[in-house]
């Protein structure tokens, strides 16, 4: 279709068969419509349209020709030929990216020659940590010949080596200087070719955490001599040097970078000083992310600052405010203390100079149900469940919950909770700490009571490492479970109170459709410099589960000191904070997790079962439901009041 | 043409063909809605990869660009209406504005990644050497449509176009922009070839390029030059120049025939990726959706250049023709250094991929373009006059 088509001209036959007559040049039929072809060109010259037609077809070939060759090449980079890291990157930086099947990998163990130290990867077998093998060069000045030639000689192998400096050194009257350090293998067998003598190598190993920031501080760090001097590099150090085998957390690092990465956002949006985040499989305990904000390069221990160091997930002790109304209610309800349709009163009560109320209380009815008590998080109404519930029983149950002990987990930095000791136990603090204050504890601790609240009443042991041979599908058998301190039905009736919170109460923020979410809102004041409560400094944390038709996973959201935004119209409370990013942390690593939106229906449905009543009505039967005129926390609280009272006015 | 004619039933051509002044509304029958379709299809790929490439949620980047779609499809169909000799009116105001934003950027540019590109217009970043594209094939073809056939044969009349098409090319490397410069220069060069440039003048012109080569790079800046060393030895730096080609070359080869799965790219999801919402979005598409994904994207751009190809075919004036064939080319220029750059074929340089990548001015020019080519479509069968 290029060329019109031209005047024919028939191929000459020969005329004589004889033989005589000479053999016609090959070229000459080939050339003679070359020439009729020009000739019939000259006569009728194609018209613009036809000349760019042709043009455009030539043009088009070329499209044709280059985007196959891009289509070849795709097919090459996925299938036939996939660009898998080259050999020499492993002995420089990246570490070997799993693939096919990652979980393959972490049986098959990832060992590199000449390492002592094992390396850790997360559960899908992404490397975290791994030991490198690095060389030094070093060499005697004494034995160099000419310093400006080897400096040369050595920048065309170490492109970052520093010509002038390299030379200085070379020049020194020594025995020994050191010319680069931390190089790798392969270029050390370049520098070896080069055959220069006075040069020498010294073997080591080289600890590199691939992902930098990413779960630093889980990770903690090893010192010169390869010993690990945090996190868990340091409680597996005996493990890490002794077997060589990866060693397989349970974090997904997927999830822990989306977990970091929403966090660091909400952090940067709040001006929060700081914040922390853990996700954990209610069932098994396995920690899939756990981030403490500021945090660092895994890289670069030895030049990050203190507070980014601090692990506030384990570490970090903060008064819990109200998530820790979830364990009143718990064991309000595992004692028979209170029933869903008692009733509690929201009277502030004054004790001394303190009056335990709460921040907005005009919509409050003077007396609430259990289920409103949590939706709106009354203070008061907690006390009273606590005095119900009473001190010792109080404290038997915190001290089951492993509220009072320092937190099980693989990481030497768990600290231990900032508790009154049994003595000071009084009915003050039985009341605050009804409400979350009076006591301190870490993020850690208040995602495993969370979880044992949803998952059927077991209390598990929070775990770094990854549970072998155990998919998301198996049941964990009885006793692997942990201690089963909630009856499943209680654990069922928390559950939909939880997700009261987030469809009728405070948490409304938290609301992440399609995944069922519940949880409860906390907003505890900071202690300042001098003691005493600070108005409007909050630490705020949601802590929360998904999806609560059957919980799988529970997560925690702190934010240190957060500021107000337009959005938030000033508020600095957990419902206006933390519950908003509970909720982007869901809809950004639930899908991760395997867990996609239900639809709007099925979800409606679900959450029909899930409903209760902010005000159940009482069952017939029932004879003294607490309530106005029967409140038995009503007489140690106006004792209190009495005796503060007749003292104040002294 | 196998494709021609192929949106409106023949009865309604032939009236419409008749009625030589149609009306808008007659004329909006008349825009080649398979194309459309195919666009449409091209932005919802686009939107699906971006909804991954933010972590699973629409709001990072997904959202602001189907926004700016729908935003650009109603400018392609304005521009789609609107008469030849309207556009051919506009070129010179166009191109002079897109002149001056690439002098503006270099005046006073948002300096982003080392390059100044951007231009701060009242709130949001526009990347002028995008838009210099589209107005340089607009200007390019009205002056060649201005100058008729028989004038061509004439050196002297190439000299203006020749310096038109080098102003924007001088300026976008200034940014320092390789990248699109070479984009730009190939565009002015294909419409001076479409346009029935002789042949011996081709030959004049292209025979010393590959002389130059040694004297280009001895002028490049020092990055450039590092980049061209990087691509050529990818592993020797592997954490620092070299990353980019690295971790994209790991992502597609991880992604094989079926790929990790829609939200499940390891390398994508962990950031891994550099500019995975951008010039990279093809390695993410590549490692969570594997070849058979890679293959239908290409395939779905492969679509749209054919059809614009054929509506610069099908189309019987110079001046539509030209205007196709530019837009085309861009289009086509755009896919094949995106992809090529992506897999490690040529150096990288900052060439997104079209209505797939995060970016506006890129979406935005490109839809413009789009217009352009659909108005030559139209219009069609308009003599030349």
């Amino acid at each position: 279709m290029a060329f019109r088509p031209s005047r024919k001209t028939s191929r000459p036959q020969p005329e004589q068969k004889n033989g005589t007559e000479k053999r016609r040049f090959f070229l000459a039929y080939p050339l003679e419509r070359l020439r009729a072809w020009w000739d019939d060109r000259k006569e009728n010259p194609l018209s613009w349209l036809e000349k760019s037609r042709n043009r455009l077809v030539y043009l088009g070939m070329g499209f044709l020709f280059l985007y196959g060759g891009v289509a070849i090449k795709a097919l090459f980079a996925t299938i036939l030929a996939p660009m898998a890291p080259l050999p020499n990157q492993i002995g420089s930086s990246i570490p070997e990216i799993p693939h096919p099947d990652p979980r393959a990998m972490a049986g098959n163990g990832f060992v590199l020659p000449n390492i002592r130290r094992a390396s850790i990867m997360d559960r899908n077998g992404q490397p975290l940590a791994l030991s490198l093998p690095v060389v030094q060069v070093y060499a005697n000045p004494m034995e160099i010949i000419e310093p400006e030639d080897v400096a040369k000689k050595l920048r065309t192998i170490l492109p970052t080596l520093n010509v002038a400096e390299t030379v200085r050194r070379l020049k020194q009257k020594k025995q020994f200087v050191y010319l680069a350090r931390n190089i790798a293998p392969v270029d050390e067998l370049a520098i070896n070719n080069l055959g220069i003598p006075g040069l020498y190598f010294e073997n080591g190993e080289q600890r590199h955490y691939p992902l930098g920031n990413v779960a630093a501080q889980i990770l903690g760090s090893v010192d010169i001599d390869n010993k690990g001097i945090a996190g868990v590099e340091k409680f597996f150090n005996q493990r890490l040097m002794q077997d060589h085998t990866p060693l397989r957390l349970s974090i997904d690092a997927r999830v822990q970078a989306a977990v970091r990465d929403e966090l660091n956002e909400a952090k940067n949006l709040f001006r929060a000083i700081g914040a922390s985040a853990i996700l954990m499989d209610v069932h098994t305990g396995e920690i899939l992310a756990m981030v403490s904000l500021p945090d660092y390069d895994a890289n670069n221990f030895a030049h990050a600052a203190d507070d980014a160091r601090f692990n506030r997930a384990v570490t970090g002790m903060y008064e819990p405010g109200s998530t820790f109304k979830l364990q009143t209610a718990a064991m309000a309800l595992q004692l028979k203390v209170a029933h869903p349709w008692d009733q509690f009163s929201t009277t502030p009560i004054h004790v001394g100079r303190f009056t335990i109320s709460d921040l907005k209380t005009d919509h409050f009815a003077p007396w609430l149900a259990l289920p409103s008590v949590m939706a709106y998080s009354s203070n008061p109404a907690s006390a009273h469940i606590a005095l119900d519930v009473g001190r010792e029983r109080q404290h038997d149950w915190l001290k089951n919950m492993g509220f009072l002990d320092r937190v099980p987990v693989e990481l030497p930095e768990a600290g231990r909770p900032l508790v009154p000791s049994i003595k000071n136990w009084g009915e003050t603090t039985v009341m605050t700490v009804g409400f979350g204050h009076g006591v301190a504890e870490s993020p850690l601790a208040i995602v495993r009571g969370t979880a044992c609240t949803g998952n059927g009443g077991y209390l598990v042991t929070p775990t770094l490492l990854a549970r072998e041979h155990l998919n998301d599908d198996v049941v964990m058998a009885e006793d692997q479970k942990g201690p089963h301190l909630i009856s499943t039905e209680n654990s069922n009736l928390l559950r939909r109170i939880l997700r009261l919170v987030v469809t009728k109460g405070i948490g409304k923020k938290a609301e992440s459709p399609g995944y069922l979410v519940g949880g409860k809102t906390g907003t505890a004041e900071k202690i300042g410099a001098h003691g005493g409560y600070l108005k409007h400094v909050n630490i705020t944390a949601f802590t929360g589960m998904f999806p609560m038709n059957d919980p799988k996973y529970a997560l925690y959201v702190m934010l240190d000191a957060p500021q107000g935004t337009a959005e938030t119209h000033g508020w600095t409370t957990a419902g206006w904070i933390a519950a908003p990013t509970f909720s982007r942390i869901v809809t950004r690593t639930a899908p991760m997790l395997g867990l996609f939106p239900l639809d709007a229906a099925r979800a409606q449905q679900l959450d029909d079962q899930l409903a209760l009543p902010l005000t159940p009505s009482v069952p017939p039967g029932v004879r003294h439901p607490l309530g106005p005129g029967n409140d038995p926390g009503a007489v140690t609280v106006n004792r209190l009041a009495a005796r503060h009272g007749a003292h104040h006015t002294h | 043409m196998s494709l021609k004619d192929f949106t409106v039933p023949r009865t309604a051509r032939r009236l419409l063909r008749a009625e030589p002044n149609l009306r808008m509304f007659s004329r909006l029958w008349q825009i080649n809605w398979f194309f459309v379709l195919l666009i449409c299809c091209l932005a919802g790929v686009g939107y699906i990869a971006l909804y991954s490439a933010g972590g699973g949620r629409a709001e990072s980047f997904a959202q602001p660009q189907l926004i700016r779609f729908c935003f650009g499809l109603l400018m392609m169909l304005g521009v789609a209406l609107a008469s030849p000799r309207v556009l051919r009116l506009l070129s010179v105001p166009i191109y002079g504005l897109s002149i001056l934003l690439l002098a503006l950027v270099l005046k006073m540019g948002h300096v982003g990644k080392g390059a100044e590109r951007w231009i701060n217009l009242g709130g949001f970043q526009f990347q002028p050497s995008e838009f210099s594209k589209i107005a340089l094939v607009l200007m390019l073809s009205t002056w060649f449509y201005r100058i008729g056939r028989e004038r061509m044969g004439n050196p002297l009349r190439l000299i203006i176009p020749a310096l038109l098409t080098l102003l924007p090319v001088v300026l976008v490397l200034k940014e320092p922009n390789l990248g699109t410069a070479t984009i730009v220069g190939v565009i002015g060069a294909s419409l001076f070839f479409a346009a029935g440039m002789r042949w011996w003048q081709i030959i004049i012109l292209v025979s010393p390029l590959p002389f130059l080569g040694p004297f280009i790079y001895s002028h490049l800046h020092d990055y450039q030059k590092a980049r061209i060393d990087t691509f050529l030895h990818p592993e020797r730096d592997p954490l620092g120049a070299g990353y980019n080609i690295l971790q994209s070359r790991i992502a597609l080869g991880a992604g094989g025939r079926w790929g990790q799965g829609y939200l499940h790219g390891t390398q994508g999801q962990l950031s891994f990726l550099p500019e995975k919402q951008t010039d990279f979005i093809f390695t993410m598409i590549g490692e969570e959706w594997g070849y058979v994904g890679g293959a239908v994207v290409i395939g779905l751009l492969f679509l749209i250049m054919l059809s614009s190809m054929l509506i610069a075919l099908r189309c019987r004036n110079r001046f539509g023709r030209l205007v196709g064939l530019g837009i085309a080319m861009d289009f086509f220029l755009y896919c094949v250094v995106n992809l090529s750059m992506v897999m490690g074929v040529i150096p990288v340089g900052g060439v997104p991929l079209p209505l797939i990548s995060y970016g506006g001015s890129a979406m935005l020019t490109m839809m413009f373009g789009f217009g352009l080519l659909l108005s030559s479509w139209v219009h069609r069968d308009d003599p030349d006059y």
